[in-house]
């Protein structure tokens, strides 16, 4: 969990500064993107939490749902369809699942302690 | 092994720390919605100005070949004075204060003098200003150099003007036959009165005007004979 925030701090602070720009019609495809990888990191947090880790899924979760969100969103575009909405609903509701079971494990650690 | 997951989610948020802060400040205001037809006027504003930008690149290349040909005078001791004299003849010419011969056409106008049936109407016998205007405007598109109606040299400033049964141009009266000579490539100054569907011959078919053309190799136009008085005009100075 600390990691997890430690590194989304570092990665802000960096990104801000660093000189790297696209067209703003990339955006909404960035933005999905964005989405899928914020889910990728609440699962790996949680499956840290259960001891259930496994590197090689994170990773290529992380990465995979990110380029497929976006692409899906380009897809949707192209046909005029925003398919964009099926990577919301998955990864949105996928988030607070993850949420509220890292939730559930912090505080049923503090419990029992 | 679990310090290495750790490890592992670190990197991992890291990486995606660095994406959504660029996304931060991507999305920072700039993102407004850019319309086809906005897109399209910004283009046709690039093109013009870009038009522009060569325009005057053209400008600047000509004032450097101008002046070479002046440096190249002062290197060949060459007298200056005699470069801006010749320019001067120049302008003249160009001015209309200079008499100026060359190949051209003269046109001839006048009254119908057929008699009058009841019911036509007289105005239509009558060679008007406008008419004599319209004409000099046709040869002015045919490329007439020079252009004089009955002596009277006609400039940028001179009024064609009706005057009950005579005209005045430069403030002379003149009546008919009115002779409109033109200097500048025959054949194109004659279609220019001729063709169908021109003025003048529209003023012959229709309102039986007389109109002769001729063709001449020598025509002579005398210069304006009036003087200029700018009261008001200044020039503007450059880069001001």
């Amino acid at each position: 969990m600390i990691f997890a925030i430690i590194g989304i701090a570092i990665g802000i602070v960096v990104g801000l500064y660093l000189p790297i720009t696209y067209s703003t019609n990339y955006s909404l495809y960035m933005s999905v993107a964005i989405l899928a990888c914020m889910d990728s990191v609440f699962g790996g947090v949680r499956a840290s939490l259960e001891n259930k880790f496994n590197t090689s899924i994170f990773i290529s979760g992380f990465f995979g749902n990110a380029i497929l969100a976006a692409f899906l969103a380009y897809i949707g575009d192209r046909l005029g369809v925003p398919l964009y909405y099926a990577a919301i609903f998955a990864f949105g509701s996928r988030l607070f699942q993850n949420f509220a079971i890292i939730r559930r494990f912090i505080f049923n650690k503090n419990d029992a302690t | 092994m679990k310090v290495k997951f750790k490890i592992y989610i670190l990197i991992i948020c890291t990486v995606f720390g660095l994406v959504l802060g660029v996304q931060i400040k991507q999305n920072n205001k700039n993102y407004s919605l850019v319309t086809l037809k906005s897109i399209s006027s910004m283009q046709n504003e690039i093109k013009n100005t870009q038009k522009e930008i060569k325009n005057l690149k053209n400008m600047l290349d000509k004032k450097k070949v101008e002046l070479k040909k002046y440096e190249q005078i002062i290197e060949n001791k060459g007298s200056i004075v005699d470069v801006l004299e010749k320019e001067l003849e120049n302008m003249k010419m160009i001015s209309g204060l200079e008499d100026v011969q060359g190949p051209g056409v003269f046109i001839i106008v006048e009254d119908n003098d057929d008699e009058i049936k009841i019911g036509d109407n007289p105005n239509y016998d009558i060679v008007h200003d406008i008419d004599v205007l319209y004409l000099i405007n046709e040869l002015k598109v045919a490329g007439a150099e020079a252009i004089s109606v009955n002596g009277q040299r006609v400039l940028s400033n001179s009024e064609i003007k009706c005057g009950g049964p005579i005209i005045r141009i430069n403030e002379h009266s003149l009546a008919t036959p009115f002779v409109i000579k033109a200097i500048g490539d025959p054949k194109v100054l004659y279609a220019a009165v001729n063709a169908p569907n021109t003025y003048g011959n529209m003023l012959k078919e229709v309102y039986n005007i007389k109109i002769r053309t001729e063709i001449s190799d020598n025509i002579l136009i005398p210069r304006y004979l009036g003087d200029f008085k700018l009261e008001y005009a200044k020039p503007v100075k450059e880069g001001e």
